[in-house]
């Protein structure tokens, strides 16, 4: 049967099925796979689209840059306050611009900081994709600071500040983080109130003008985007930024991990907490795989050294170390936490010295090293449940400007790939006897509990304290 | 003819979006009774395993309550062939997660884990519904574990005094009055043979569903099923859960409690709200968003930003089949300001019932609850529990669209007949804790 009248209705209906099925086949299509592009727009932004026609709704991360490595506590003052200032939902009073613009968009929105960026992580659905270029704009060009918001977040600083958040691992992150650079000098004390109380608007001001800049900041957006549409907004709404003063050459960054142990006070009935702290190396370095695996031989629940040293060695209650990564530019930060018993806490730290020593004498067994791969590998699979789990290896790869050829983002196969011998390399280059040569083993350790009570414990442990009081 | 064409071709393009959109959900049931739920994705590598008992802490016998939270703890104190918690190590080692819980009207226990080891976890969920551990031993280390623990609780902290009493007035002569774990001490002292008597009716499967959602290939992931589940005799078929919207509160109730040596006083109020079942849910939830979510945060706003009256405020709801309670919490270290909070918040329930929420305000919060609604399906643990509980609740499977419909079609009058039914004086309970 065929049709050869052009006119027919029949011609026009096969025409017009066979045309929805191409068009609903081609669409199913784009559906099954995320793709990416990427652009760097005329005033320096640069904006990667992950292109995923299944996702229902849109997920945004814009990361601004700090300078990271000449922070002190006073110039991260700056930077929370004017983080506080833009996007605290408490302090709309009197409103801003930019925070109606927020609630248009759904107001679905955090803000996370660390010292060497701000992220604003937002979820919104598709129909607002065409304000979201605005919204961008109102960001960069943020001039809505007043006076008045200013001192009520300089009063409410601490309660804003460990809201929705763990504001222990926080405090004690910043103070490795400032060890490991070498710019903290105990006696600097922390982000205390007499810092924040000396800090004024205009430093807020000056702060933002240099730092929220669109070439100084990624854009990584995912979901249903038709990419050249948002780049061509983008352009459009975005203004030209004042020329950018010139930058002194940074030093190159020399990272000081040498064992410290320093003691937080805070009044609080509750477990003191351990945060061990190491520098790894950065996630884009061919090392940073084997040293994930080597860091759970160490600490891992339950087939990790430690974990299995406590019960048999020490008869410890069987505490569970939870480990958590910090993505920078140059460094991995690992941080290892747990809380136990003030009585256990010196055997505790003892058995992670013995065992991180033990490491080049007794290397890992292939045991552990199968046990950790088949964690990881797991581990990368079931992360591909979020919908955001793609994004990290872009932020990795934009911060790695090239260097590092580890690929990402790092999945399953990548974990497969890494031998345990260059496992054993890796720890040894990191923990091994060249470390020691001058006598100070690597880790910083942040105890955070009521001092008295830590420091009574430590008997044979050389410590550092402060008196933080948040409660 | 040109007209027909593009009227054709725009409606082809308008009904994709919805179709992208929708969740698949389908079903089918073993020969013992127990009912199988499957939701697939294929762009993730991650599989979740749910067991939903269709059945809580509601359907407990009088004299027995705190029974099911009892059985949250055993159920991962291993079994017949497996030790205490080897259920968690076991799913831990290959890089997934374990969780469950208890709650009034069901109970859910699942594992996310990496897609081609859907059969450990269909092993493990087999043989905690075969053969759980209850012996003595056990059992009582956890009556004991329980009983010190919210005893500490009750001990140390007046919050939870306060809600606890709250929440209790609200749900007064319904199932959901009395705690999820129930009366410490007649827990501590019934008789284990009849906690082992009473999981026979918790693990029947005929009150059981199997959900999967994830990536699975569904000729192996039905020989699983069949290898593991087949064998577990069928349960009775129970009659089927019949659930009634509960009504409002018909009458105000205020207690004032003086305790001395408090540091901040504060007021808890509770408030009845609609069942999971009714209409109304949504639209109470609409209102739950508006006043107390944190990115909205009305409540705040107005008592803080608008008012300066430095106060604390926490909210909890609770997600009931049949009725719920939304309290809310107000503390400061001033009395004063506490009063005029009170006065604030009443004049602002007045005002929702009687004049529209502002079409930016509805705008912001319908899209707040609609991008949670779709990160909920993305989610799989949450997708799992959501398909569980519509199933129990109306018997359907396919809720995705329905629901969004719903969400997206709230107005401003929808709101304000619900805050005029349900923010009424006559449908709180009210505790004052002051400092003596």
């Amino acid at each position: 049967m065929f049709i050869t009248n052009r006119n027919s209705p029949f011609r026009c209906i096969f025409c017009f099925l066979g045309g929805v099925l191409f068009f609903l086949g081609s669409s199913r299509e784009l559906a099954s796979e995320t793709r990416l592009f990427s652009f760097t727009t005329s005033k320096g932004l640069v904006i990667k689209v992950l292109q995923d026609n299944d996702m229902p709704f849109i997920h945004a991360q814009l990361l601004i840059y700090l300078d990271g490595s000449s922070q002190n506590y006073t110039s991260l003052a700056i930077s929370q306050l004017t983080v506080m200032n833009m996007f605290e939902r408490e302090l709309n009073s009197p409103p801003s611009n930019l925070m109606d613009m927020l609630q248009r968009q759904g107001n679905d929105y955090q803000v996370e900081q660390n010292p060497e960026y701000v992220k604003i992580t937002m979820n919104f659905l598709p129909d607002r994709l065409a304000a979201f270029p605005k919204l961008l704009k109102e960001i960069f060009y943020y001039q809505s600071f007043h006076l008045k918001k200013f001192k009520q977040s300089k009063e409410k600083f601490w309660s804003l500040f460990a809201k929705d958040r763990d504001w222990k691992k926080e405090m004690a992150f910043l103070l490795a983080y400032q060890q490991m650079v070498g710019n903290f000098y105990f006696s600097q004390g922390l982000l205390l109130q007499e810092i924040l109380n000396r800090i004024n608007l205009a430093q807020l001001r000056s702060f933002l003008l240099k730092t929220f800049r669109p070439d100084n900041a990624l854009l990584i957006l995912k979901g249903k985007i038709n990419p050249y549409f948002i780049l061509g907004m983008i352009e459009k709404d975005l203004p030209q930024p004042s020329p950018q003063p010139s930058k002194a050459k940074k030093e190159e960054i020399t990272i000081n991990a040498n064992r410290k142990i320093f003691v937080l006070n805070v009044n609080s009935a509750e477990q003191p907490a351990v945060y061990w702290f190491d520098a790894a190396p950065a996630v884009t370095d061919v090392s940073y795989l084997p040293y994930v695996i080597g860091n759970f031989a160490l600490f891992g629940f339950p087939g990790g050294r430690i974990y299995q040293s406590e019960k048999n060695q020490f008869s410890m209650a069987g505490y569970k170390v939870n480990t958590e990564t910090y993505f920078l530019k140059k460094f991995t930060i690992f941080c290892n936490y747990l809380r136990l018993k003030y009585i256990d806490l010196e055997n505790f730290l003892l058995l992670v010295e013995q065992e991180r020593r033990k490491f080049v004498v007794r290397p890992i067994e292939r045991k552990e090293y199968l046990d950790a791969l088949n964690y990881y590998i797991g581990r990368a699979q079931v992360e591909t449940s979020r919908f955001d789990y793609d994004l990290q290896g872009e932020i990795d790869r934009f911060h790695s400007q090239g260097v590092g050829s580890l690929a990402l983002p790092i999945g399953p196969q990548l974990f497969q790939e890494v031998s345990l011998n260059r496992v054993m390399q890796v720890m040894d280059e990191q923990m091994g006897s060249r470390h020691r040569s001058s006598g100070r083993e690597k880790g910083i350790v942040v105890l955070i509990g009521n001092a008295n009570l830590i420091i009574n414990s430590l008997k044979l442990l050389k410590t550092e304290a402060l008196e933080l009081s948040m409660d | 003819m040109i007209k027909a064409w593009i009227f054709c071709w725009c409606l082809v393009i308008l009904l994709v979006p919805i179709s992208a959109q929708t969740v698949t959900v389908n079903s089918f049931e073993l020969p013992n009774g127990l009912k199988v739920i499957l939701s697939p994705s294929n762009d993730m590598q991650a599989a979740a395993v749910c067991v939903y008992h269709m059945q809580g802490a509601r359907n407990e016998p009088a004299d027995s309550r705190g029974i099911s939270y009892l059985y949250q703890y055993l159920m991962f104190d291993g079994n017949e062939n497996l030790e205490p918690y080897d259920h968690v190590l076991f799913v831990n080692k290959m890089g997934g997660i374990v969780s469950g819980r208890v709650n009034y009207d069901n109970a859910v226990f699942y594992e996310t884990l990496p897609a081609q080891e859907i059969n450990v976890a269909l092993w493990l969920e087999s043989e905690r519904l075969k053969s759980l551990r209850l012996q003595d031993a056990n059992i009582d280390y956890h009556k004991n574990q329980i009983f010190n623990r919210i005893n500490r609780l009750w001990e140390s902290s007046q919050n939870f005094k306060a809600q606890t009493w709250v929440s209790s007035k609200v749900f007064e002569g319904s199932a959901y009055e009395y705690p999820l774990y129930g009366d410490l001490n007649r827990i501590r002292f019934l008789s284990n043979d009849r906690i082992r008597e009473n999981y026979q009716k918790f693990q029947n499967l005929a009150n059981i569903l199997l959900i999967i959602a994830g990536k699975f290939d569904i000729n192996e992931l039905r020989a699983g099923i069949n290898k593991f589940f087949q064998n577990i005799p069928p349960g009775r078929k129970p009659a089927n859960p019949v659930f009634s919207a509960h009504n409002q509160r018909k009458s105000f109730l205020l207690k004032n409690w003086m305790i001395a040596g408090l540091k901040r006083n504060f007021v808890v109020y509770g408030i009845k709200a609609p069942a999971k079942i009714g209409y109304n849910f949504m639209y109470f939830d609409f209102l739950r968003y508006y006043l107390t979510d944190p990115r909205f945060a009305r409540l705040d706003h107005i008592l803080n930003i608008v008012n300066e009256l430095d106060v604390e405020i926490e909210s909890s709801f609770t997600d009931y089949m049949e009725a719920n309670c939304l309290t809310i919490q107000i503390s400061t270290s001033k009395r004063i300001n506490l009063e005029k909070a009170k006065y604030v918040l009443e004049k602002e329930f007045q005002a929702l019932g009687s004049n529209p929420i502002s079409n930016s305000d509805m705008k912001a919060v319908r899209s707040l609850m609609e991008i949670d609604f779709l990160k909920s399906m993305i989610s799989l643990e949450e997708r799992c529990l959501r398909i569980g509980e519509f199933f129990q609740m109306f018997g359907e499977l396919n809720f995705f669209d329905v629901q969004l419909k719903r969400l997206r079609k709230i107005t401003s009058f929808d709101i304000m007949e619900s805050a005029k039914k349900y923010l009424l004086k006559e449908n709180q309970v009210v505790l004052n804790v002051y400092n003596k």
